[in-house]
């Protein structure tokens, strides 16, 4: 396997109930880039993204087929603790949820309960806040509510929070499509400057923002993968037809 | 002909305007029917019971068979009875709706707890006052006691419990477990951590009005807890008490004198209606605490 390969999905189908939301998925994840899942609403592509941390498993009566190496090993094996596998793969969600506690808790109540190495919890809070560039409009009320912070204060809040962690890879899941242009902005040279040390895989509903920010680019439709190249390729001369279609907007 | 369409068209507003005005004030009134009930009861019990409150009244055994004397036995019997039926009630009530709306699976097995749970509270106090004799004081052992008695109590208001611990956990975002759980933070510790300290103040609320009916019931612990008349207070979780209810029913209806201790009644009638006030406005300020820094 290519060293350079962080995640790689082998026929991968995924059931709700009866219904089938992915079909026949076979694709890799590479280390340290940013990859871009677009489609229309209900092709998959937030599905796809919770698979990779297991987060489809709170739902009742979902199913997978198939395998999804993360680092060679099968996250979907019998033995995998799917607590262990969010450990290293973090999430950033579409609407800011950050906990009704205090900044500094927000961010050290992960590593706390985990039992990470924390011997210096007041570091890794403040160096996982400058890493979301938080730390300097928050430094001074690390101990106020976390509700009180602008919705992109609170995004960049839920980054941090998922930075201290330390993870591998931050799935993000729409994560601008609550904010406004400035704060989406702000997110974007975020993920700009974080993809130096993590893997970054991220759903868009907005197609400049995948073109902007991401190195490679998978189309969804429908539960199937259409195409997968890079970001490039996609927007200027995509191979199949139905990419161009819905990237010019023509249908989606 | 204009001025007719004018004319009905004004008549549709008078009559629109009028059905408000009658619907306002009939929904305007059942309020006010309740509020007055509530106001009138509590109006009788106070001009009657007030004469009879002394501070000898609060602190002191009954004497002379009943007709004298104070009813702090009954006051702190009670007490006693709420405050174990609340520890038994609330954690048993807590994990099961816990186990209910976070771990298991939604089916039919599910489905079928949640009817016997319903079944449960439609159940008539003196019913759980037989079980509570039949089971905790002979099968068990527990003789007529506080134990016995708080075990009773706090089976009666497990439905309650229940209900408004699903409420409230049910209310929480389910934004607030993926993030937590996203963390790699496992299940047990989500709902500790999260769900839990989010939850309990409408927990709480729910279960005010469980907690007021534990202290106002006066059939489960006839059989289980209440003694007729002991002026020695409970040494132990296995002596029998005095309560308030029970206490209210005996002068009411098997005194040696009835009439005379009317007056004494009607005081303990008061003291038990401000005792179960005061352990709601305890169970309201704790929640008010604790929702302070929960707002999302």
């Amino acid at each position: 396997m290519d060293s350079d390969i962080i995640i790689k999905l082998n026929k991968v189908n995924f059931y709700y109930g009866q219904s089938r939301a992915l079909t026949d998925i076979t694709m890799n994840f590479r280390k340290n880039k940013v990859s871009a899942l677009i489609g229309p609403s209900g092709c998959g592509k937030s599905t796809l993204l919770r698979l990779l941390n297991r987060m489809n498993d709170l739902i009742d009566g979902t199913r997978i087929e198939g395998e999804i190496f993360f680092e060679e090993k099968n996250i979907y094996a019998k033995d995998v603790d799917p607590v262990e596998i969010r450990r290293k793969v973090g999430m950033v969600f579409q609407k800011p949820n950050p906990f009704p506690k205090t900044i500094y808790n927000n961010i050290a109540y992960g590593p706390k309960l985990t039992s990470m190495n924390t011997d210096d919890l007041d570091t890794l809070v403040e160096q996982s806040l400058k890493q979301a560039v938080l730390w300097d409009e928050v430094k001074d009320i690390l101990n106020k509510s976390a509700m009180n912070l602008s919705g992109g204060q609170q995004q960049r809040l839920c980054i941090a929070r998922a930075l201290a962690m330390k993870p591998d890879i931050l799935l993000m899941d729409e994560p601008t499509s609550a904010l406004d242009p400035i704060s989406t902005a702000k997110i974007e040279e975020l993920i700009e400057e974080l993809k130096k040390n993590y893997t970054i895989i991220i759903v868009t509903h907005n197609m400049q923002q995948a073109a902007r920010i991401s190195d490679e680019t998978a189309f969804f439709y429908l539960g199937n993968m259409v195409e997968y190249n890079k970001t490039e390729k996609i927007f200027t001369n995509p191979d199949v037809k139905h990419t161009e279609e819905y990237i010019t907007g023509r249908f989606g | 002909m204009e001025d007719m369409m004018k004319s009905f068209k004004n008549n549709s507003m008078k009559w629109r305007y009028f059905k408000q005005t009658l619907f306002f004030g009939a929904v305007r009134l059942s309020a006010l029917i309740i509020a007055l009930a509530l106001g009138g009861i509590l109006f009788y019990i106070i001009v009657n019971g007030i004469g009879a409150i002394s501070w000898d009244f609060i602190t002191k055994p009954p004497t002379d068979s009943m007709t004298k004397g104070g009813i702090m036995p009954a006051i702190l019997g009670t007490i006693y009875l709420t405050i174990g039926a609340i520890a038994i009630g609330l954690p048993l009530g807590i994990a099961s709706a816990i186990y209910l709306t976070e771990y298991a699976k939604q089916g039919r097995v599910i489905r079928l707890i949640k009817v016997g749970i319903n079944c449960l509270a439609g159940v008539p106090s003196v019913v759980f006052g037989l079980f509570g004799l039949g089971f905790f004081v002979i099968f068990l052992k527990f003789g007529s006691s506080i134990l016995s008695g708080s075990l009773t109590l706090g089976f009666l208001i497990l439905p309650t419990i229940i209900g408004a611990a699903e409420e409230a956990l049910k209310a929480v975002p389910q934004t607030f477990r993926e993030a937590s759980l996203s963390l790699g933070v496992s299940k047990w510790q989500t709902i500790y951590r999260i769900v839990l300290p989010n939850a309990l103040p409408g927990i709480l609320t729910g279960s005010i009005l469980g907690i007021g009916r534990a202290a106002g019931e006066t059939a489960p612990i006839m059989f289980t807890a209440a003694a007729y008349f002991t002026a020695k207070l409970p040494g132990s979780i296995f002596d029998e008490v005095m309560a308030l209810p029970y206490h209210i029913y005996v002068l009411a209806t098997a005194g040696t004198n009835i009439e005379a201790t009317r007056p004494i009644q009607y005081g303990t009638v008061l003291v038990l209606v401000a005792v179960v006030l005061s352990i709601d406005l305890i169970a309201i300020i704790i929640r008010s605490y604790m929702r302070k820094n929960k707002r999302w």
